[in-house]
C-alpha cells in the first residue's frame, strides 16, 4: 500500500479518557453515508457510541497499550502482528501491550481490500494494515513527544523515546507515556508523521512470544464454540442429504419429545432442532423425521465433473495471460509436450466445527463466531434478522482455524443460525458437528489443468501453455438474490482471489494461459488456504521436472536459467537448494524442487524422500527458503510455513471429498485424514532478510510443496504425478520413526 | 444424576446417562478447556485425564466417569509438569490458532509424566491421536524434548 498520510476515513480522534490516559480513534465525523463504510451514521453518534465504534487504541495513564485489530485472529498470529506495527512507531514497552478483535466498523476495514471490509483472506493481513498502523504508532508518539516538550519548555527535536517513555537526555529527565497521555491528548494531530527507518526498529523483526500464547495453553481462551449467553438454548440443523435440497414433510413428534429438546424449525437450509442443551439437540435431531424434496438439489458428481472438466481442456478458455505467439512457436519446435492434470474437492477441515451464537432482541441482535469475513456477515445477519446494521453487534471470536472456510461470502452458517434465532426469539448456540462440517459444502473446487511447452532441441522452452478448468468460486456472489440485501455495498474486485496463476515465473518468450471458470450454484465451493495456485502451481512445477527429466537437465539449475530476470525468485530458489544440500542426498534418497512467488512473496522447497518397493515414502526433510520482504515477526513466519507445509501434506497424501451423484462421501476425520504427528517429517525453514514491504505468508508455504515432493518421486521411480491425492495412486506415508 | 470428581470437587448434574463428559465438563460446569472437534474419538482435542490417564471426554458417558478423579486443562498448572508444558508451549511459541493445544497439552503431560525422557517414537504413540490442524507437531515435538532433556 503506497498510501501516505491517513485517508479520510482513517483520519484520527484523539482524546483524553477519564482518570488519565488517552483514547486514539479512527474514522467518525466528516461526511456520513449510509452504507458498510460509516456504521456510526444514524444521526449524531453519542459518545458511547462513538467510542465503541472507533476505539483503535487505548493508553492507559499506567503506561498500558491496548490496540484493538480489524483482522480476525485464525491461527496466523494477526493479535500479536498487528500490535507489533503499531508498538513500533509508537516506541511502546511491548511487554505492556495487549491486543483485541475490533468491533465490526469501518475504521478497520482492511486498507488491501479499498478500505471497503473486514476480511480475513488473501494473505492480506499484515501487507494490507502496514503502513495504516505505522501511522497511527507514529502520529501517537508524536503527541507525546509534543506533550513532554510543553512540560519542559523545550524543543519536541531534543527529545527522544523508547519503551514507552520520553527522554530529556540533555536535562536528564524522562516522563512515562502513561504519565504524558492526558496531555498528549490535547496536542494537534500531525498529518504526516515520520515512519522509522528499517534500521530503526526494536519490535518489527523480533520474534516477540504471541499476545494470545498464555490463554492457549490454560484453556481460557474463547473461541466461538465456548460463548455462554443467559438463558442460551442450543441448535443442530438436520440438513438435505444432496446440497439445497428442501424439507418436504417434517415429523418433529418424535424429536420434541427428547427430554430438553423444545422447538423444532423450518429454516431455509434444512431443519433446526432447538434444546437445552447440545447432547438433546443431536439426539432431537436423530429422532427427527424429514422427506426431502429434491427438484432443485445439486447432483454433483466427482467422476462426472472429472470427465467434464477433461473434456474442457480441450476448449480455448477465458485468455489470463498472452506474451508472444504460442502457436507460432508450437508450430517451429523441435517438440511439443503437454500434460494433464486433475485435482479433487477438499474440505478446510477446521478443527473448532462452524457455530454461531446470536442473541436477538426483537430491536437489537448480538453475535458471535469465528470469522474471516466480519462485514458481510454483520449486514447479511442484520438482512435477515430485519434490522438495520448498527443495531447489530457482531463479535469476530478468534476461529479454531479458519483455511477460507469462515471467509465465506455469502455468509452461509451466520444466515443459518440467524434464521434460526429470529424462528425461536430465544438467544441460541448453533453448532455443527464434526459431520456437518465435512458434509456442508463450500469445498475447494475440483479443478483439471493442461500445461503445454514447445521445445527446442536442447530442451529450452520456447512456449508455454496453461489451461485451467476449475469452478468459479466467487461466481455465486452475484447471482445470489440475497444479494439485494447488501446491493449498496462495494465489493472489491474478487477475481483476484480466485488466484488463478498468471505469475509463471520463468524466462518464456511465448505464454498463453487462459481458464474456463465453471459457474456452479448448486455445488457450494470457495477458497481454501492458497486457492487456485495450489493446483495451478502443481501442474507448473512438476511439468517443469518432466520436461527437465527428458533432457537430463538438472531441475534446480534448469529453473535458475530460466530466472535470471527474477532475483526473488532465483534467491529463495538458491538458498533453500543451499539450505538442502541439493544434489548430495545420500544413497537411496530423491530430492525434488519447486519455487514460487506471490502475495508479494517468494518461497522455493525442497522435499528429499526414498520410496520402497511398495509406495510407502519416506520424507527425510522438508526445506522451505521465503522471502516475504520484511518480517515482521520471523518466528511467525517461520511458525506459518511449518503450518503450510503439514497442511499441504494432508492434502496432497489424502485430501479428497467425493460426491456421488450429489452426496458427499466422507464424514469425519477417520475418512477424511489428517496428516499426524507419527507421519511429521523433519521440516526447517530459512527467512531471508529483506527490507522490502511485506508480503503475504499465511497461504505462501503451501503450493510448492506438492510439486517439489511429485519431483522427488518422479526422481526416485520415474513416475509422473499427474493428480491428487496420492492416496489414490497407491503411495502411503511411512511412519517417521520405526521401533 | 450423577457425581462426578472434577479437578477436586464434585459436582452433581441432573443429565442423561449418555451424555458424553465432555458436554457435562463444557454445558453443565462451564469448562470450556476441552474442546469438541470430531464426537467420536479421532482428533484428542477434548483429552482430559482421567485417573491420570489421557482420556477422550467426547466418548466416555457421563455415567462412567463417576468414582474416578477427572482432571482438565483448567487445573493442569496445579501439576508441576503441567506447568512445564504450559510453560515450555508459550516459549516455542507452539500454539496457532490454539483449538486443539488443550487436548495436546493434556496428553503431552501424561506423556511426561509417565516418562521423563521420552523417545521420538515414545512421542509419536503418545501424541498422534492427536491432530492438529495448523500443524504445529514439530514444535510440539520440540517442547517436549526440551522439558524432557532440561527439567526433568
Amino acid at each position: 500500500m503506497s498510501s501516505s498520510g491517513f485517508t479520510r476515513r482513517h483520519f484520527l480522534r484523539v482524546s483524553a479518557i477519564a482518570g488519565g490516559g488517552l483514547l486514539v480513534a479512527c474514522g467518525g465525523g466528516g461526511s456520513k453515508r449510509r452504507d458498510n463504510r460509516d456504521s456510526s451514521d444514524g444521526g449524531e453518534a453519542s459518545d458511547a457510541q462513538q467510542f465503541a465504534v472507533g476505539e483503535f487504541l487505548r493508553l492507559s495513564s499506567d503506561g498500558r497499550v491496548h490496540i484493538l485489530v480489524g483482522a480476525s485472529e485464525i491461527g496466523q498470529g494477526a493479535l500479536t502482528a498487528m500490535p507489533m506495527i503499531v508498538a513500533e512507531e509508537l516506541d511502546a514497552d511491548w511487554s505492556r501491550v495487549t491486543a483485541e478483535h475490533s468491533p465490526v466498523a469501518a475504521q478497520f476495514n482492511n486498507p488491501y481490500f479499498g478500505s471497503l471490509l473486514q476480511f480475513t483472506v488473501a494473505s492480506a493481513t499484515t501487507r494490507g494494515y502496514f503502513s495504516a498502523q505505522r501511522q497511527v504508532g507514529a502520529a501517537v508518539r508524536q503527541m507525546l513527544i509534543a506533550a513532554a516538550a510543553d512540560r519542559w519548555q523545550t524543543t519536541p527535536s531534543s527529545l527522544r523515546t523508547a519503551n514507552g517513555f520520553v527522554f530529556d537526555d540533555a536535562n536528564g529527565r524522562s516522563a512515562s507515556y502513561g504519565e504524558l497521555a492526558e496531555d498528549a491528548a490535547q496536542q494537534p494531530i500531525p498529518e504526516n508523521p515520520p515512519l522509522k527507518d528499517p534500521s530503526q526498529y526494536t519490535i518489527i523483526g523480533q520474534s516477540k512470544q504471541r499476545i494470545d500464547a498464555a490463554e492457549k495453553v490454560n484453556g481460557s481462551h474463547q473461541y466461538g464454540i465456548d460463548v455462554d449467553i443467559p438463558d442460551m438454548l442450543t441448535a443442530v440443523i438436520a440438513r438435505p442429504p444432496r446440497f439445497f435440497g428442501q424439507p418436504q414433510s417434517v415429523d418433529s413428534n418424535a424429536a420434541l419429545a427428547v427430554p430438553g429438546v423444545r422447538e423444532v424449525h423450518n429454516i431455509p437450509s434444512g431443519v433446526a432442532v432447538v434444546a437445552d442443551d447440545y447432547w438433546s439437540a443431536e439426539k432431537g435431531r436423530k429422532a427427527l423425521e424429514v422427506s426431502w424434496n429434491e427438484l432443485l438439489a445439486g447432483r454433483t458428481d466427482s467422476a462426472a465433473t472429472r470427465g467434464e472438466y477433461t473434456g474442457k481442456l480441450d476448449l480455448p478458455g477465458l485468455p489470463i495471460r498472452v506474451d508472444g505467439l504460442v502457436p507460432v512457436a508450437q508450430l517451429a519446435a523441435a517438440e511439443n509436450r503437454s500434460a494433464d492434470y486433475f485435482f479433487p474437492f477438499q474440505a478446510h477441515a477446521a478443527m473448532e466445527p462452524l457455530n454461531v451464537t446470536v442473541n436477538y432482541t426483537g430491536s437489537s441482535a448480538e453475535i458471535w463466531t469465528g470469522s474471516q469475513s466480519p462485514t458481510i456477515d454483520k449486514l447479511f445477519a442484520a438482512a435477515i434478522l430485519g434490522l438495520p446494521p448498527e443495531q447489530v453487534d457482531f463479535h469476530t471470536m478468534s476461529s479454531g482455524g479458519g483455511f477460507g472456510r469462515r471467509g465465506n461470502t455469502l455468509s452461509d452458517y451466520v444466515r443459518d443460525a440467524c434464521h434460526v434465532a429470529k424462528a425461536s426469539q430465544q438467544p441460541v448456540k448453533v453448532m455443527w458437528t464434526r459431520e456437518d462440517d465435512m458434509k456442508g459444502g463450500y469445498y475447494r473446487p475440483a479443478a483439471a489443468v493442461r500445461v503445454a511447452a514447445a521445445l527446442d532441441n536442447q530442451g529450452n522452452i520456447t512456449a508455454w501453455s496453461h489451461r485451467a478448468v476449475t469452478q468459479d468460486v466467487t461466481a455465486s456472489l452475484y447471482i445470489e438474490e440475497q444479494l439485494d440485501a447488501i446491493a449498496e455495498m462495494e465489493l472489491p474486485p474478487l477475481q483476484e482471489l480466485t488466484d488463478l496463476e498468471t505469475g509463471m515465473p520463468y524466462d518464456i518468450e511465448n505464454v498463453l494461459m487462459d481458464a474456463h471458470l465453471t459457474i456452479k450454484p448448486e455445488m457450494p465451493a470457495l477458497w481454501m488456504r492458497s486457492v487456485n495456485k495450489f493446483t495451478d502451481v502443481f501442474a507448473q512445477e512438476t511439468f517443469i521436472d518432466d520436461i527437465a527429466l527428458r533432457y537430463s537437465r538438472d531441475p534446480y539449475q534448469y529453473r535458475r536459467d530460466m530466472l535470471t530476470s527474477k532475483p526473488r525468485h532465483l534467491a529463495v530458489l538458491d538458498a533453500a537448494a543451499q539450505a538442502a544440500n541439493w544434489g548430495a542426498a545420500s544413497a537411496g534418497r530423491s530430492q525434488g524442487i519447486a519455487v514460487l512467488g506471490h502475495w508479494m512473496s517468494y518461497v522455493a522447497q525442497v522435499v528429499e524422500l526414498s520410496v520402497s518397493e511398495d509406495r510407502e515414502i519416506t520424507i527425510h526433510r522438508i526445506v522451505s527458503a521465503v522471502d516475504v520482504g520484511t518480517a515482521v515477526n520471523p518466528d511467525l513466519v517461520v511458525a506459518q510455513v511449518e503450518s503450510a507445509v503439514i497442511f499441504a501434506l494432508t492434502s496432497v497424501f489424502y485430501g479428497e471429498i467425493e460426491l456421488r451423484d450429489g452426496v458427499v462421501q466422507q464424514s469425519n476425520f477417520d475418512d477424511y485424514q489428517m496428516l499426524r504427528m507419527y507421519q511429521t517429517p523433519p521440516i526447517d525453514t530459512v527467512v531471508l532478510p529483506s527490507e522490502e514491504a511485506p508480503g503475504g505468508v499465511g497461504e505462501l508455504g503451501v503450493p510448492a510443496l506438492g510439486p517439489a515432493l511429485a519431483n522427488a518421486i518422479l526422481a526416485a521411480t520415474g513416475e509422473t504425478i499427474r493428480e491428487l491425492p496420492l492416496k489414490n495412486l497407491g503411495y502411503t506415508l511411512a511412519p517417521q520413526h520405526r521401533a | 444424576m450423577f457425581t462426578i470428581r472434577v479437578n477436586g470437587e464434585d459436582h452433581t448434574v441432573d443429565v442423561p446417562a449418555d451424555k458424553p463428559l465432555l458436554w457435562v465438563l463444557r454445558e453443565n460446569l462451564k469448562l470450556t478447556g476441552s474442546k469438541y472437534g470430531c464426537g467420536q474419538a479421532l482428533c484428542g482435542a477434548c483429552t482430559v485425564h482421567v485417573d491420570g490417564q489421557p482420556t477422550r471426554a467426547c466418548v466416555m458417558p457421563v455415567s462412567a466417569a463417576e468414582n474416578h478423579d477427572i482432571k482438565t486443562v483448567e487445573v493442569i498448572d496445579r501439576d508441576r509438569i503441567g506447568r512445564l508444558v504450559q510453560t515450555a508451549w508459550q516459549e516455542l511459541n507452539v500454539p496457532q490458532c490454539g483449538y486443539c493445544q488443550s487436548g495436546q497439552i493434556m496428553a503431552a503431560t501424561a506423556l511426561l509424566t509417565e516418562n521423563r525422557s521420552p523417545s521420538d517414537r515414545d512421542i509419536d504413540e503418545a501424541m498422534s491421536g492427536n491432530i492438529c490442524r495448523c500443524g504445529t507437531y514439530p514444535r510440539i515435538r520440540k517442547a517436549i524434548h526440551k522439558i524432557a532433556s532440561e527439567q526433568l
